[in-house]
């Protein structure tokens, strides 16, 4: 429990993680009071997703002019970002737009393309994520990843959550474990007499949600998601909503998404990428939804294009 | 609309007149034509051999009508029900794969066990190698966090079989004491019932595994009076016990699921058989006089065609190929794990890559008779390994098809979606937990199946063997990795120029006939291991 104490203290205004008791943690008032001027105002009246909105979080991923290019082409064109931690940042854009190659720079899957060159500089928390000391394979145990299809492995239910602690040889209490991250997934209910059954014979929404809890079981620090719910039905849909904003008390999501709506419904901080790369806009997701500063990112959100 | 439903239909008025089929009915008619005239020419051919082999020109007519009122016309019923049913049709292929698989399994057993190896040094090895193996592997399933466990296992695989040559004398007085009915209930019985007990009690969840387990070794005990008063030796009656195991279990899971008419299939027609033997020996017709029999295959070469037997070949065949199949297995997976997961794509070094397997799918195409020359130049000369031997036979037959089993390998390693590949890089996994976990699990049944088919093709080559100084006839089966041997085809080549009628039209059949089934039993056991992996995976 020790990192959770630390990920608490880094966001310390995070009040409601603190009024559920999550963390073991107590606020330094000082420190907070002057952090929470930037909350928004209006939060107190909002629902419990929107005070978490507080500017002020210690970013976990920060980006100084990260550009990703494969072979000539530029697929990521200087961006600059902070993601704060415990909250859901989501990147939106056109197709080709470069958030799903920032997302997997992040925890450098980019490495397994061989074509693939990153300039700048990208930090996890304080460590430079490109620096010739970090393995990636380490790195991937800390900041683990959902991806668009749901891709479980043809192995039984228990053994697709235990994977990550296997491989990592965490395999003590590997029963505890399993149903811990299957609980957190929403899905121990659904599948908890049938562990032993293979997972691909689950619905998609199912399946997906059996994917983050294998991601969850090693207890990363960052979730990366990309597209986690664009092959599913409007009901599991819904469920990995849900399931994402009860992983951000816990959890740092990126989120990368098609769908307006669904950044506009789940996420915290918005990045707006457009064309070639370029990281257009990046702010509070309400202030991207209502009041855009740049007139692309509004012709975007309003469907004049993309 | 109008002008382009014009030019899609020009002659029509209305624009729905008919649109000319006639050549897509053309190409069908000429496909089926090409497989109708494949199917019957291996028709043709096999119908000739058999009736050389079986020698049946010399049944009656009658007992042409008893073969077909009691063999022929259940069998074509059950078939006709097992169309209407899948599930029967299902039991009884499964049925039979394994008998099959059990049968040649038995025989393999035989003949490197008992025959070639002799009961001795098995036990040496066995105790030094194959028991802390399987030591390892049951620590390692009990016990996950034992990590140690992979490096057991390279360790056992380097110095056991080194402890096993130092010790082989001492080891070798105390598998005398025991005698080689003992040594194989211990090392291979006693075992079989354990991994019974475990299928039938845990994994099939069938019924009480240690009733079934305590059943075989009962079996085992009980079995010897009746091999001995019937003259097979207690070796072999063990041996084929543990190899026909899996047939039982797999009757035993049929029947506890209610598929008893599946198991009808087989029984129906190996009974059939026995009937119709039983009824034209009772009525005294005349049947066939099948070269094709026990004498024949259970005896050595002969200058007289009525005493002639393959049985010496056949050894050496099934020795040559157990080889075969383990070096390729091993070469194979390697090199295609390493092409398709390890092999740089971009570079030099990707560019080399590249010619590889370039040079691979050429090699397929090489022929056999080339690999001969090269198995001679370097295995027999080179490496001194001796001309004809069952070791340079190996070697030659595992370069022959190498090229064939990488590439199976390569298309089924390539055929595990890339998406766990990437579920499993994201979860923090390494390239070789990657590959041990994801990619080879998923990859196996397709290697196995290729390599299966493809080692039907190693057991029939004859040039490259002709090549490397593979004797034609050889007098007793090979007695050791370095003995001179024969091989099936090669005995078969040489019959063939003998000017006898007898060996023309009987005894050359009768080993085409051997050769066949052999064949046929590894491919249907091919698709059995096919089947089994995909109902898993699915």
């Amino acid at each position: 429990m020790s990192r959770d104490t630390t990920r608490t203290t880094e966001s310390s205004t995070d009040s409601r993680t603190n009024a559920t008791g999550a963390s073991t943690d107590t606020v330094d008032p000082s420190t907070d009071t002057d952090q929470l001027v930037d909350t928004d105002p209006g939060g107190g009246g909002l629902s419990e997703r929107d005070t978490r909105t507080a500017e002020s979080a210690e970013p976990v991923v920060t980006a100084r002019d990260l550009s990703v290019y494969y072979g000539d082409t530029r697929a990521l064109d200087d961006v600059s970002i902070q993601i704060p931690a415990n909250r859901v940042t989501a990147m939106i854009g056109p197709s080709g737009c470069g958030k799903s190659t920032f997302l997997r720079s992040i925890n450098r899957m980019n490495d397994l393309v061989d074509i693939a060159r990153v300039d700048g500089e990208l930090y996890f928390q304080d460590t430079d994520i490109y620096a010739d000391s970090v393995d990636p394979v380490a790195l991937r145990r800390r900041i683990g990843m959902v991806f668009q299809h749901p891709n479980p492995f043809p192995k039984s239910i228990y053994d697709n959550v235990a994977y990550g602690l296997r491989i990592q040889g965490r395999t003590d209490d590997l029963d505890a474990a399993v149903e811990e991250s299957l609980r957190k997934a929403a899905l121990w209910d659904e599948v908890n007499d049938r562990l032993d059954e293979t997972a691909t014979g689950l619905s998609g929404g199912q399946q997906q949600r059996l994917c983050i809890a294998r991601a969850i079981a090693v207890d990363p620090e960052v979730i990366l998601m990309d597209e986690p719910a664009s092959a599913l039905d409007p009901v599991a849909t819904s469920k990995i909503e849900d399931l994402i904003d009860e992983l951000a008390e816990s959890y740092t999501v990126v989120i990368v998404t098609h769908n307006m709506q669904q950044a506009a419904r789940i996420s915290d901080r918005t990045a707006v990428f457009l064309t070639g790369g370029e990281l257009v806009e990046y702010d509070r997701t309400e202030k991207i939804f209502e009041n855009p500063e740049s007139q692309r990112v509004e012709d975007y959100i309003t469907g004049k294009f993309g | 609309m109008a002008t382009d439903t014009d030019r899609a239909n020009p002659g029509g008025e209305s624009g729905f007149g008919r649109v000319s089929r006639i050549r897509g009915r053309l190409f069908e008619s000429l496909t089926l034509g090409a497989s109708v005239f494949g199917i019957a020419a291996l028709g043709v051919l096999l119908a000739y051999v058999f009736w050389d082999a079986f020698g049946l020109d010399a049944a009656e007519p009658v007992w042409y009508a008893v073969f077909a009122g009691l063999t022929v016309l259940p069998a074509v019923g059950f078939v006709w029900y097992a169309r209407r049913a899948p599930a029967v049709g299902e039991t009884s292929l499964e049925l039979v794969s394994t008998l099959l698989a059990g049968v040649l399994g038995g025989f393999g057993a035989v003949a490197v066990l008992e025959v070639i190896a002799g009961d001795e040094v098995w036990f040496a090895y066995c105790c030094t190698v194959v028991a802390p193996l399987v030591g390892l592997y049951v620590y390692g399933r009990l016990d996950q966090t034992a990590t140690w466990v992979g490096l057991g296992y390279l360790t056992t695989l380097v110095a056991g079989p080194v402890v096993g040559t130092l010790l082989l004398g001492p080891l070798r007085t105390v598998a005398a004491l025991l005698g080689a009915p003992l040594v194989y209930l211990v090392t291979l019985v006693v075992p079989t019932a354990v991994a019974v007990r475990y299928v039938v009690g845990d994994r099939l969840a069938l019924g009480n595994g240690n009733y079934a387990a305590a059943g075989l070794l009962a079996v085992a005990v009980l079995g010897v009076p009746v091999v001995d008063r019937v003259g097979v030796s207690r070796s072999v009656w063990l041996l084929f016990l543990v190899a026909l195991a899996p047939t039982g279990v797999v009757v035993w899971k049929n029947a506890a699921d209610g598929r008893w008419a599946g198991l009808l299939g087989p029984v129906g027609v190996v009974g059939g058989l026995a009937a119709t033997v039983a009824v034209t020996d009772l009525v005294g017709i005349a049947g066939p006089e099948p070269w094709f029999d026990w004498q024949y295959v259970t005896t050595a070469p002969s200058q007289t065609a009525a005493e002639a037997g393959l049985y010496p070949a056949i050894i050496g065949s099934v020795f040559v190929i157990v080889l075969v199949a383990i070096i390729t297995l091993v070469v194979a997976i390697g090199a295609a794990v390493y092409l398709e997961e390890y092999a740089p794509t971009g570079g030099v070094a990707g560019g080399f890559a590249r010619l590889i397997r370039i040079n691979i799918s050429n090699l397929a195409g090489v022929p056999s008779v080339v690999y001969g020359l090269l198995g001679l130049g370097v295995f027999a000369n080179l490496a001194n390994l001796g001309v004809g031997t069952v070791i340079t036979a190996a070697f030659t037959l595992s370069l022959l098809i190498l090229p064939i089993v990488i590439i199976s390998a390569r298309e089924a390693i390539q055929s595990v979606p890339d998406s766990l590949r990437q579920a499993s890089y994201g979860m923090g996994a390494t390239r070789w937990q990657t590959v041990r976990r994801v990619v080879l699990p998923q990859a196996l049944p397709g290697t196995l199946t290729g390599t299966i088919l493809a080692l039907g093709r190693a057991i029939g080559e004859t040039a490259p063997l002709i090549m490397i100084g593979v004797a034609t006839t050889a007098f007793s089966p090979p007695s050791g990795l370095f003995s001179r041997t024969s091989a099936m085809p090669m005995q078969v080549f040489v019959w063939s120029s003998y000017p006898s009628e007898a060996f023309q039209h009987g005894v050359v059949a009768a080993g085409v006939v051997t050769l066949l089934i052999v064949l046929l039993t590894m491919n249907s056991i091919a698709i059995l291991v096919r089947n089994k992996f995909e109902r898993e995976t699915h």
